[in-house]
C-alpha cells in the first residue's frame, strides 16, 4: 500500500473509531496493519493519528508502538457487498465470546460469506441489523480482545 | 426508460455516464474501490458502494460484488463504460441473468467481435474489406505458408489480443519462428488464449474509425468517422479528431457505408465503433469495439448528439430519435488526452497527489475529467486524468483553440502530457493533416536524436 492509500484508509477507520468510542483500534488487511489511537485528553497529540503501520517499510514518522498490556479492539468488516444475516442467537453489545465463532454471514448473489469473530473477546459494538445491505470494508462488529 | 443505473466504472467516464443519466432523469449508483473513496464520481452519484480494495481484480472487476451492489440498490440497468468489464460477454450475461439490462450489445455479439479472427471472418462474409491474412494458424509451419502467400511484412496477432499484447511484426522469414513463439507465450500469459493468426502488415496506415448507433428495432445510423492516427509507440491513442482531415470524400463515404452494412450484418445493437486502416485508396476493417469509446466526445461535438444518452435510450428499448438524413456534422473537433505520464520517459505512468488543477474554459472547450486540486492519483488504474476537447468551425480554428486551452491548463504534482501535446499542435506535419500511425513514433525518435 502507498502512504496515500494508507492515509485514506486511516481516515475512514478514524470515523469508525470515534463512532465505537474506543481508545484504540487495529485493523489487519493482508500484510498491512493500521493502528489508530485516540489522543490523550490534554490534546498533546493529533486527534487521531496513525500510530503504526506494520508490514510496510514506510511507517508513519513519529509512530509509537502499542503498549502490549492494553486491551485492543478488532473491527470485523465485510469482505463483500451483500445483505447481512445475523446467526442465532445473535450477538449483541456486551456479549462475551469464548473462542472463534461465526457471528453472521453476508449473502452475495445467493452465496453465504461467513463472518467469524477470529477468536474470543468482548463484543463492544454491533454496527448492523438483520437484512442490512453492506458494502466492502463496512464495519460489522467490534470485539475487544 | 430505465429507472436506476449502476455505473460499473470509475474516473471521467463514470462521471460522463452519471451526467447522461441525470439529464434523462435516471437515478445512479456508483461503485468505487478503497483507493477511489474521495473520487468525484462517488460524490456525484445518487448512491455509492465500495466494492473492494484498490487493485482492479478485487474491485472494478469483482463481478459478484458489482452485481450484488446493483441488486441491493434496486437498479434495473448497468452501464459498463469502457475498459474493465465493458467487453466482457460473461458479465453482460450474468447481468441479464439477474434481471439487469446491460447497456451495450448482446453477449453473443460482444463475444463474436471480441474474438478478432471470428470478427474478421464475419466481416469478410458481409462484404467488408479486411487485411489479407489467415484464420487461426495452429503452428509456425502453417503461419509460414500463409506468410509466403501474402508476402512479408506481416503481423502475428493473438485472437484474444489487445493493447499490443500478443502481437509481433515480422519483416523476414528468418524472424518468424522466434516471433511466433514469443507472441504466443505473451498471449497465453495475458489472455489465457494462445491462438494466433497472421495478417498482412500495412505500413504507416491511418487509423480511421466509424461511430455507429443501432436500436433494437432495426434502426442503424453512422455518426461519421474519427481519425485516431496520433498513437504512442504502445499503440495507445493520444489525440483524436473528427472528421478525419485530408481524407478523400469517396473513401469517407465508403467507410460510412461499410460500417452501416457491417453493423446490420452482425445484428449489432447500441453504440459501437468499427476501426479501419486506411492506406492510399485501400481500406481494411481492423476490429469492432462493442462499447462507448474514450474519444466519443469529438463525434458528439460535431453531430450534436449525446452518445451516452442514446446508449441508455436504446437499452431502454426506444427507437433511434433520428434517421441518417437528419445527421449532419458541423465544424471540426479535436481531443487531447491529458495523462499522468512522462512524455520524456517513454510515457511512464505517474501516481501521486495533484497539488494544482486548473482546466481551461471559454468558447469551444469541453473538459471531461474526474480530478481536482488535492485529488490523489492512485497507482492502480489507467493514467488518464482528463480529456480536453476543442471544437471550431474549421480544423485550424479547433487547433488554435486547443493550443489556447492547453496553455491555460495547469496540473502540478505529477508529470502530464499537456505541454507535449501543445508541442504536437504546433508541428507542421500535424497541422497539414492526414498523418499515419507511424508519425508520432517518428516524431519521438527525431526528438530523442536531437
Amino acid at each position: 500500500m502507498t502512504e496515500d492509500v494508507i492515509a485514506s484508509r486511516a481516515r475512514a477507520l478514524a470515523g469508525a473509531l470515534a463512532e465505537a468510542g474506543f481508545a484504540r483500534l487495529r485493523v489487519r488487511e493482508g500484510d498491512t496493519e493500521i493502528e489508530l489511537r485516540r489522543a490523550p485528553r490534554n490534546g498533546a497529540h493529533p486527534a487521531l493519528a496513525p500510530a503504526s503501520v506494520a508490514g510496510d517499510s514506510a511507517a508513519v514518522p513519529g509512530a509509537e508502538r502499542a503498549e502490549p498490556a492494553e486491551r485492543r479492539a478488532d473491527l470485523i468488516s465485510s469482505e463483500v457487498v451483500g445483505v447481512v444475516r445475523l446467526l442465532r442467537p445473535p450477538v449483541s453489545e456486551g456479549s462475551d465470546l469464548d473462542g472463534d465463532r461465526e457471528l453472521a454471514y453476508v449473502e452475495t448473489l445467493g452465496i453465504r460469506n461467513p463472518v467469524r469473530s477470529r477468536g474470543g473477546g468482548h463484543v463492544t459494538a454491533v454496527f448492523v441489523t438483520e437484512g442490512q445491505p453492506v458494502e466492502y470494508g463496512q464495519p460489522l462488529f467490534a470485539i475487544e480482545r | 426508460m430505465l429507472k436506476k443505473v449502476l455505473i460499473a466504472n470509475r474516473g471521467e467516464i463514470a462521471l460522463r455516464i452519471n451526467r447522461a443519466c441525470h439529464e434523462l432523469g435516471v437515478a445512479t449508483v456508483a461503485i468505487f474501490s478503497d483507493a477511489d473513496r474521495m473520487s468525484l464520481h462517488v460524490r456525484h452519484a445518487d448512491e455509492a458502494f465500495c466494492v473492494g480494495p484498490g487493485p482492479v481484480v478485487r474491485s472494478y472487476l469483482n463481478v459478484p460484488n458489482i452485481i450484488s451492489a446493483a441488486l441491493i440498490s434496486g437498479c434495473d440497468g448497468i452501464h459498463p463504460g469502457y475498459g474493465f468489464l465493458a467487453e466482457n460477454a460473461r458479465f453482460a450475461e450474468i447481468a441479464a441473468d439477474h434481471g439487469l439490462t446491460f447497456i451495450g450489445p448482446k453477449p453473443s455479439v460482444i463475444n463474436a467481435m471480441g474474438d478478432k479472427a471470428t470478427a474478421k471472418r464475419l466481416m469478410r462474409e458481409a462484404g467488408v474489406p479486411t487485411t489479407p491474412g489467415s484464420d487461426i494458424v495452429a503452428s509456425v509451419d502453417e503461419a509460414r505458408a500463409v506468410c509466403e502467400q501474402i508476402g512479408y511484412p506481416v503481423l502475428l496477432k493473438a485472437t484474444a489480443g489487445g493493447g499490443g499484447k500478443g502481437m509481433r511484426a515480422v519483416t523476414a522469414p528468418e524472424e518468424l519462428a522466434t516471433a511466433f513463439a514469443t507472441a504466443q507465450a505473451e498471449a497465453e500469459a495475458s489472455f489465457k488464449d494462445g491462438r494466433m493468426y497472421v495478417e498482412k502488415l500495412i505500413v504507416n496506415p491511418r487509423h480511421v474509425e466509424v461511430q455507429v448507433l443501432a436500436d433494437e428495432h432495426g434502426g442503424v445510423v453512422h455518426l461519421g468517422e474519427r481519425d485516431c492516427s496520433v498513437q504512442k509507440p504502445s499503440h495507445q491513442k493520444l489525440i483524436e479528431e473528427a472528421p478525419a482531415p485530408e481524407l478523400d470524400e469517396a473513401i469517407r463515404a465508403r467507410l460510412h457505408d461499410v460500417a452501416v452494412t457491417a453493423t446490420r450484418a452482425v445484428g449489432y445493437t447500441n453504440a459501437g465503433t468499427l476501426e479501419f486502416l486506411v492506406s492510399g485508396d485501400d481500406v481494411y476493417f481492423m476490429e469492432m469495439n462493442t462499447r462507448i469509446q474514450v474519444e466519443h466526445p469529438v463525434t458528439e461535438l460535431i453531430y450534436g448528439v449525446d452518445l451516452v444518452k442514446e446508449q441508455i435510450r436504446i437499452a431502454s428499448g426506444e427507437h433511434l430519435g433520428f434517421m441518417q438524413e437528419d445527421l449532419h456534422p458541423h465544424g471540426h473537433a479535436i481531443e487531447v488526452r491529458v495523462n499522468a505520464e512522462d512524455p520524456n520517459n517513454n510515457f511512464a505512468p505517474a501516481a501521486g497527489t495533484l497539488s494544482t488543477v486548473v482546466f481551461a474554459g471559454g468558447p469551444g472547450i469541453r473538459v471531461d475529467t474526474h480530478v481536482y486540486g488535492g485529488a490523489i492519483v492512485p497507482p492502480f488504474y489507467d493514467s488518464m486524468l482528463a480529456k480536453i476537447i476543442a471544437v471550431g468551425r474549421t480544423r485550424e480554428s479547433a487547433i488554435v483553440r486547443m493550443e489556447r486551452a492547453l496553455s491555460e491548463t495547469r496540473i502540478e504534482g505529477v508529470k502530464t502530457t499537456v505541454d507535449f501535446c501543445r508541442e504536437l499542435m504546433e508541428d507542421p506535419e500535424f497541422r497539414a493533416g492526414g498523418i499515419g500511425v507511424g508519425w508520432l513514433p517518428a516524431f519521438l525518435a527525431r526528438r530523442d536524436a536531437a
